[in-house]
């Protein structure tokens, strides 16, 4: 009998064991324990799908990585938070010379570095600025600053930026997290360990930075825009999606970032929390190579698009409403969107796709190969074209690869037709001009070869006047013509997945996904200070 | 003893050349070129080649072999292109972290495992021994990834009882420690508990069945000695055998579990490595794991011949 009561002791303590791991002997209350996991006051988690690593401005290369480094430095110039119009931060204000060469700017007065250990809250100057900027530009792995020569100290509080050209996308270029502004006495105090102790003028400084962990920022209670609203802002890179969203639902995280698939749906169907979304400045799409093989002849690539049911696509590879359906090489973040274009976008009709490849001389149908990275999303679109394209005929084969591979391909111009996707600044310089000017098609961007000397011509005007209104006409007449000729499909504008806890207030999901904490739309008084409330 | 370590030790160098050599060359093949993995792919091919030339990978591949090999045999294991810090340092920092839940999930796995498996092969056929034996079965069955997500979702999201993930922090209490610790142990666990209670069940068999411990039972001696005194130390070799390959695991983390718990150790740095074709970091790795392999494999053999004296790997030396 004892021995069967021992047996069975024994038996159950294994059952627990497997089931519940090493003894969940909890001797806490439920609801104080998940206290313990959540947050405490003031501060904000938020979780990135990635590990960040180079915090380094001209290191860093993903998007997890300059949401830290935006939060402990800034810029010269943000863009608002609907993206559509310059916001001044570390300069106060700007001029640009009729060329579109020079830019002036009025350095902001009165704003301090973070008391680190080598810069120690001194006050920032103009020579900080254009150090930074000097800097990005020769040095930036990335070349994020490439179109400036030099920038120079010509006043007290003012720097003069110098193009190589007149290039009206530099105002863009100088948001981003790359081209921010650092003290010089850091990143040689720091040397190759800057990034790791990184430091700027910005709300946040860094507390403590832990590789595939997080990274610990507080509050800078002396920043010039004022106190942010929050004490400590903490990331946590949480590559699992499904992980964010139950960090998000345990409370573990306030703002899950970069949801996607069943992720989703938890959020979106669980209470206490919710789901945003907004177009992120995105663009899915598929390319036909315009140079050489059957693509090249116009009526192939009308009659591929028009055998194409992308609306089927897209119900097919988005089960969770991820995208919205797209019609232009531009995202509809973008101020350059114009919605009388999408008309343009070819249409689902299988009798003209036959008809057009008749015209083209192959009634018959020919060979072709789809390349892709090796994503599941890819796959699945690759399939579903050559599922669609043997209905007229085509027959494709698809290829495969890893990015740097799919890559290569690309950037030769030996891909017949290749599906991506290509995301950047609101400005339309940085979709138009890598998708289709002629100078190119030696980059992933314009892979497809495709050479117009119209298209060429209204890029370069809008490149050059720096008035919004002019160059968002160039673009649009530069869009018109290169849908027209076909190039490609651009078939979905995915969202911005967030799902956010009921505790945070203020926060708006922006369509650069930019993560920010405390915002001015115009320079001086505060419009946004997110915060949290128990 | 001390001569076949030595010897022992000196073979491994071979070995471990070897696996430099094919670390290097496979990394090689790997589809995909780490200057652009890390630029991304808004880098024009002119920021790609510049970052070749930084990488040192614009190099003749058997040059770059040359520099790699010379730079280990002065102890230097190159920087990662990721973290962009020196590999050794790297998994010096990580290691703790991945030993804090490896270990400590070994030890429960032993413990259960072992007991387990010596309770089912004491009770052969009974109705214990059978939900047992299933329970190890679905044990070693069960996909880790989703044991870990049923584990969340059971645990913290729907009881609130546990943390989902993360390494929790001393300054916060030691239960913030050990409440975090809690599912990536039982994650980590399952895989060896149910490999150890099966292989101490069929080896305490073998050996409860075997003539000699029928004689000891003959002589008088008691039920308590014969099984822990005698089969036990028997039916261990091959326990010790799994346990050897288990405790080196400990050092190469668990790439699903700490992948699922956001747990900065070894597993994740080595996915983050091979996702970005960090070189320098993936050869770096997978010499050290080798190393410890090796090193494990030579102790599991030193404690052979300490609970078994018959063994011998003198070899011819002993006439």
């Amino acid at each position: 009998m004892k021995k069967k009561l021992l047996s069975l002791l024994l038996v159950g303590a294994m059952s627990l064991c497997m089931l519940a791991g090493c003894g969940g002997d909890d001797q806490k209350d439920p609801a104080a324990n998940a206290g313990d996991v959540a947050a405490s006051n003031g501060t904000l988690t938020v979780s990135l799908s990635s590990s960040a690593a180079k915090l380094d401005p001209i290191h860093y290369s993903g998007t997890y990585e300059s949401q830290i480094i935006q939060q402990i430095c800034d810029r010269l110039v943000e863009y608002n938070d609907t993206m559509d119009d310059y916001v001044p931060s570390l300069a106060t204000s700007w001029s640009v010379s009729p060329d579109g060469v020079t830019y002036v700017f009025q350095i902001r007065q009165g704003v301090h570095f973070q008391n680190t250990q080598y810069a120690q809250g001194r006050e920032m100057t103009a020579e900080d600025v254009a150090y930074s900027l000097n800097r990005s530009a020769q040095y930036s792995d990335n070349n994020r600053l490439s179109m400036l020569d030099k920038a120079e100290v010509t006043g007290d509080w003012e720097v003069t930026c110098t193009l190589k050209g007149a290039n009206a996308s530099f105002l863009t270029a100088l948001t981003d997290a790359g081209n921010s502004v650092i003290a010089k006495e850091e990143v040689e105090g720091w040397g190759d360990n800057f990034g790791y102790n990184l430091s700027g003028t910005g709300p946040f400084y860094m507390e403590k930075f832990e590789l595939d962990e997080q990274a610990v920022l507080v509050a800078n209670d002396e920043y010039w825009l004022g106190e942010p609203a929050l004490d400590k802002l903490v990331f946590k890179f949480i590559t699992d999606s499904n992980q964010a969203a139950n960090a998000l639902l345990t409370g573990a995280v306030d703002i899950a970032t970069s949801l996607s698939g069943e992720a989703i749906n938890t959020v979106d169907k669980a209470e206490n929390v919710e789901l945003l979304k907004i177009e992120d400045l995105k663009i899915n799409y598929v390319r036909f190579n315009s140079q050489q093989g059957p693509t090249a002849d116009i009526r192939v690539r009308q009659a591929l698009a028009a055998a194409v049911d992308f609306d089927a696509v897209r119900k097919a590879l988005y089960r969770y409403d991820e995208v919205k359906a797209g019609y232009l090489p531009l995202p509809y973040g973008s101020w350059g969107y114009d919605a009388s274009l999408e008309a343009l976008a070819p249409t689902y009709d299988v009798d003209k796709a036959k008809q057009l490849l008749a015209d083209a001389g192959y009634a018959d149908g020919f060979e072709i190969t789809i390349n892709v990275s090796n994503t599941e999303e890819r796959k699945t679109l690759a399939t579903m074209l050559q599922g669609y394209w043997a209905e007229i005929g085509v027959t494709a084969k698809v290829a495969v690869n890893e990015w740097g591979t799919f890559s290569d391909t690309v950037c030769s111009g030996q891909s017949d037709v290749y599906a991506m996707s290509w995301s950047w600044y609101p400005d339309p310089y940085f979709f138009l001009n890598k998708l289709f000017s002629s100078e190119e098609t030696t980059a992933i961007g314009n892979g497809a070869g495709y050479v117009n000397d119209y298209v060429d011509e209204m890029l370069t005007k809008a490149f050059e006047t720096t008035d919004i209104a002019e160059r968002a006409d160039y673009y649009g007449k530069a869009m018109e013509q290169a849908m027209k000729d076909c190039v490609g499909i651009y078939y979905a504008n995915p969202y911005g997945m967030y799902g956010i806890n009921g505790r945070v207030q203020d926060f708006v999901a922006r369509a650069d996904g930019r993560l920010r904490f405390i915002v001015s739309e115009d320079g001086n008084t505060v419009s946004r200070n997110v915060s949290v409330v128990d | 003893m001390l001569k076949t370590v030595l010897k022992r030790i000196l073979q491994c160098i071979p070995t471990l050349f070897i696996v430099m050599t094919f670390t290097f060359i496979l990394t090689r093949m790997i589809p995909g070129n780490p200057a652009a993995t890390i630029l991304g792919p808004q880098a024009s091919a002119a920021d790609i080649a510049a970052m070749e030339v930084k990488l040192g990978l614009d190099l003749p591949k058997w040059q770059q072999y040359i520099n790699y090999i010379v730079d280990v045999l002065q102890l230097d294991f190159g920087t990662s292109y990721m973290y962009n810090q020196p590999v050794l340092d790297l998994i010096a920092e990580r290691i703790p972290n991945t030993l804090q839940i490896s270990l400590v999930a070994l030890v429960v796995a032993l413990i259960l495992g072992v007991g387990a498996g010596m309770f089912s092969a004491l009770h052969q056929y009974s109705v214990l021994d059978y939900v047992l034996m299933i329970l190890a079965l679905v044990g070693v069955s069960i996909p880790i990834f989703w044991l870990g997500l049923m584990l969340v979702n059971v645990f913290s999201v729907e009881l609130g009882w546990l943390p989902p993930l993360g390494r929790g922090s001393l300054e916060n209490g030691l239960w913030d420690v050990v409440s975090h610790m809690i599912l990536p142990c039982a994650c980590l666990c399952t895989i060896p508990m149910a490999t150890f209670a099966r292989i101490t069940r069929s080896s305490m068999l073998e050996v409860i069945h075997n003539d000699s411990i029928k004689a000891l039972r003959a002589r008088g001696i008691s039920e308590t000695s014969v099984i822990w005194k005698h089969a036990l130390k028997n039916a261990l070799p091959p326990i010790v055998t799994v346990l050897g390959l288990q405790i080196a695991s400990c050092f190469t983390g668990a790439i699903l579990t700490e992948t699922i718990f956001s747990w900065p150790g070894m597993g994740t740095m080595i996915v983050n490595a091979i996702t970005n074709r960090d070189y320098m970091l993936i050869q770096g790795v997978v010499l050290f794991f080798a190393l410890v392999f090796v090193l494990v494999n030579l102790l599991v053999d030193m404690i052979y011949m300490l609970i078994n004296p018959r063994v011998s790997y003198e070899g011819g030396d002993k006439k």
